[in-house]
């Protein structure tokens, strides 16, 4: 029993990778206002470049800083249109999906059927890694698990402890009132979802050059969506978000351990879903709203002179 | 009486007359121009010289999956290669529902003149489209339904999955397989069956577990129901989904130093797990088209005869390949293994698992099919005899099998 639960968690850290460093990015730009239903399309776009870079320069560290940046740019794409232009945010973003998944099957017919050229090999941290139950369930990983890890209390000091944090979440509750204290909110807006896009470009690649290592076209079959759901089950916190994407990798993980039992994986792929349901449930009230933390500006396109 | 006037006429006419005649009055042999013409017409009515034939593939899936339209995509690039008279369209990712919607675009707007549909979801809309359009040829992968301009086609595997098993059987220690499937349908039904055939042939001890992903495509639960296969000691693995991840879990642990055997599925993957992928199933839909094809342009198949037109290619007709490359049927890293164990065949005696799968092949070929995985006896899971010792299960029998053989472990979900 004991061997089985290690084996589980073992598995669900991978497994909640990419939607960790998604959430992460999207917790971000969701915190300053911008609501970005891209993700999908940034993770996919992200996946084929990460794998493309990969495959050409022999170095997975540049395939990651590649998919990145392609995130990257494809966010200001949603941030030109809804924060210069104001269009409606979950119309951009739903586009931005759209063109994602279209663009990396375009980019990626090149790429299919090709064996990974390279593969990270996990990082056993020297000292810890021979500890018994300890050593392999934590220390054993490939390198983007840590980069993950050691993200969230990066970002967590950052969004309450430091004063760019302060302005940041300002600016997703009251962006007129962050304008009138001499905050650009414009810049602000831009560079959260500038970072969302990093942040799941790299979700991206840990899919095509880490966990499957080779580049399928629809490969994130829904990833995105999760971290849309995750986003509001962690309450907009890094640290929840941590446990959330383990705590949804796990269950993914469980689908077919559990299966042996008679129980349906199709109950256990209802969970993630069910949980962010509760979770809007509860948050309904807008007491609760400002509690647990929902941006009080989240998807309001914000203009100068108005009101 | 002629007065001037018609006298005038009636020069006239005979100066035209004689104009006229004068042509045919050339010295050339009246027969032999005769003869060319009927020549002529017999050659257009047998090689229509300037005839043209479009057809359409209508796909479920993204021709970049890797797997099942992915082969469906070869074998079209197969036949427009191979007939100049050949002009083909495709549609991707079409949702099962939209179907009629993509066979009405593809007659009316593309003017198809034959149009193949490639997910056994299309069935019912690729019917309606063939009653619609009476005049059109229509084929569906996978189906039963027919009409007289709508024939069905399918290349099945449960051979290659059988001959996949006797290898897993020998190369089994644990004793414990997995299958990784994708969806609880007859056709993976019969292939999880053919294999567990093949296993308990060579090895009658061991099982086979199934674990169900409830999708034909998504490479993470591919490895996250590896990975829990594995955990639950499997140490060969088999599967029925799309991508190459089963194999490159397998790569994984192999290079880690727990061998995990595995074997590719429907395109060759040996590639993504090359000490880890031992054989695999391999699938020649280009033959089909070119048959189909080569049949509707000769006049063979027309809008009126199709009824009975069910195309169900195996290993015979070179539609189903064994192995996980196209250049060998077995890695040649586990020649050596296969050859090592033997087996005791009632007809054969005693010889290697490796010549038994090669000797299975020759009676899997052999026009009289003398050998057939599904031969009885045969029980199911609860131990009671399903096929009767010297009898096959039947065609219909094999495309509604909804029953596991004896050695599965796991349930089929209703």
């Amino acid at each position: 029993m004991w061997d089985f639960i290690l084996l589980v968690l073992r598995a669900a850290i991978p497994a909640g990778t990419p939607l960790l460093f998604g959430t992460l990015g999207e917790v971000t730009a969701e915190r300053s206002g911008v609501l970005n239903l891209g993700v999908e399309g940034m993770m996919i776009v992200g996946a084929v470049t990460a794998f493309g870079v990969t495959q050409s320069t022999g170095n997975i560290w540049l395939g990651v800083a590649a998919a990145a940046l392609v995130g990257g740019i494809l966010a200001l794409v949603h941030a030109f249109a809804s924060i210069t232009l104001r269009v409606n945010q979950v119309v951009s973003g739903l586009a931005l999906t759209m063109l994602g998944l279209g663009l990396s099957g375009l980019v990626g017919k090149r790429y299919i059927g090709m064996p990974p050229r390279t593969r990270f090999a996990p990082l056993a941290v020297p000292g810890l890694s021979d500890l018994p139950i300890i050593g392999p369930l934590f220390f054993r990983y490939d390198p983007l698990v840590y980069l993950a890890i050691a993200l969230v209390p990066v970002l967590w000091f950052i969004l309450y402890k430091t004063r760019w944090g302060i302005t940041l979440r300002s600016v997703g509750e009251s962006p007129a009132t962050a304008d009138a204290l001499g905050v650009n909110v414009f810049r602000v807006r831009y560079l959260a979802v500038f970072f969302g896009g990093l942040m799941a470009g790299v979700g991206g690649a840990y899919l095509s050059v880490v966990y499957t290592t080779a580049w399928i076209e629809g490969m994130t079959a829904g990833a995105g969506w999760i971290v849309i759901a995750l986003t509001i089950f962690a309450m907009w916190d890094p640290v929840r978000a941590l446990l959330g994407a383990y705590l949804f990798g796990g269950v993914r993980v469980l689908q077919y351990r559990l299966q042996p039992l008679g129980i349906s994986p199709n109950l256990l792929n209802m969970l993630p879903f069910i949980f962010t349901i509760l979770v809007l449930l509860v948050s309904a009230g807008e007491a609760m709203r400002k509690r647990i933390g929902a941006p009080e500006a989240l998807m309001q396109p914000y203009m100068r002179e108005e009101r | 009486m002629l007065t001037k006037n018609n006298l005038w006429k009636a020069v006239m006419l005979l100066i035209i007359l004689a104009t006229a005649c004068a042509p045919a009055a050339t010295p050339t042999p009246a027969p032999v121009p005769v003869k060319e013409v009927t020549r002529v017409v017999e050659v257009t009515r047998e090689v229509p010289v300037e005839r043209k034939i479009k057809a359409g593939f209508i796909y479920v899936g993204p021709i970049g999956d890797y797997g099942w339209t992915h082969a469906h995509e070869q074998g079209r690039l197969y036949v427009e290669d191979k007939f100049p008279w050949l002009e083909t369209v495709y549609a991707e990712a079409v949702p099962e529902a939209d179907v009629e919607r993509f066979l009405d675009r593809f007659i009316v707007e593309e003017k198809c003149d034959v149009v193949f549909t490639t997910s056994f979801g299309f069935m019912d809309g690729t019917v309606a489209a063939a009653q619609k359009y009476p005049d059109k040829i229509f084929f569906h992968c996978s189906g039963f339904k027919r009409t007289p301009n709508l024939g069905t086609y399918m290349a099945d595997f449960y051979q290659l999955y059988y001959l996949n098993g006797l290898m897993a059987g020998a190369l089994t220690k644990t004793g414990k397989i997995g299958y990784v499937a994708a969806h609880p349908i007859p056709e993976v039904v019969r292939h999880i069956n053919a294999f567990t055939l093949g296993v308990r042939e060579v090895n009658p001890k061991a099982t086979v577990d199934v674990r169900w992903l409830f999708a034909w495509y998504d490479p993470a639960k591919a490895r996250e129901a590896a990975e829990a296969l594995i955990a639950a000691g499997a140490d060969v693995l088999a599967f029925t989904e799309d991508s190459p991840t089963v194999l490159q879990v397998g790569q994984e642990y192999t290079q880690k130093g727990q061998p995990v055997y595995t074997f590719s599925h429907y395109s060759p993957m040996e590639k993504f797990g090359p000490d880890s992928c031992v054989s695999g199933q391999l699938v020649d839909w280009g033959i089909i088209y070119e048959d189909i094809l080569a049949k509707v342009y000769l006049g063979l198949y027309t809008n009126k005869n199709l009824e009975n037109v069910d195309y169900w290619w195996l290993i015979r007709e070179g539609a189903a390949k064994l192995g996980g490359a196209f250049e060998h049927s077995i890695n040649p890293k586990f020649e050596d293994a296969l050859k090592a164990v033997k087996v005791t065949e009632p007809l054969l005696g005693e010889l290697s698992v490796y010549d038994l799968v090669m000797k299975r092949i020759e009676q899997m070929k052999d026009p009289a099919m003398l050998f057939d995985p599904f031969t009885g006896p045969i029980k199911d899971q609860a131990g009671v005899e399903r096929v009767k010792a010297g009898q096959r299960l039947s065609l219909g029998e094999l495309t509604t099998i909804d029953w596991f053989v004896e050695g599965n472990v796991g349930t089929i979900p209703r």
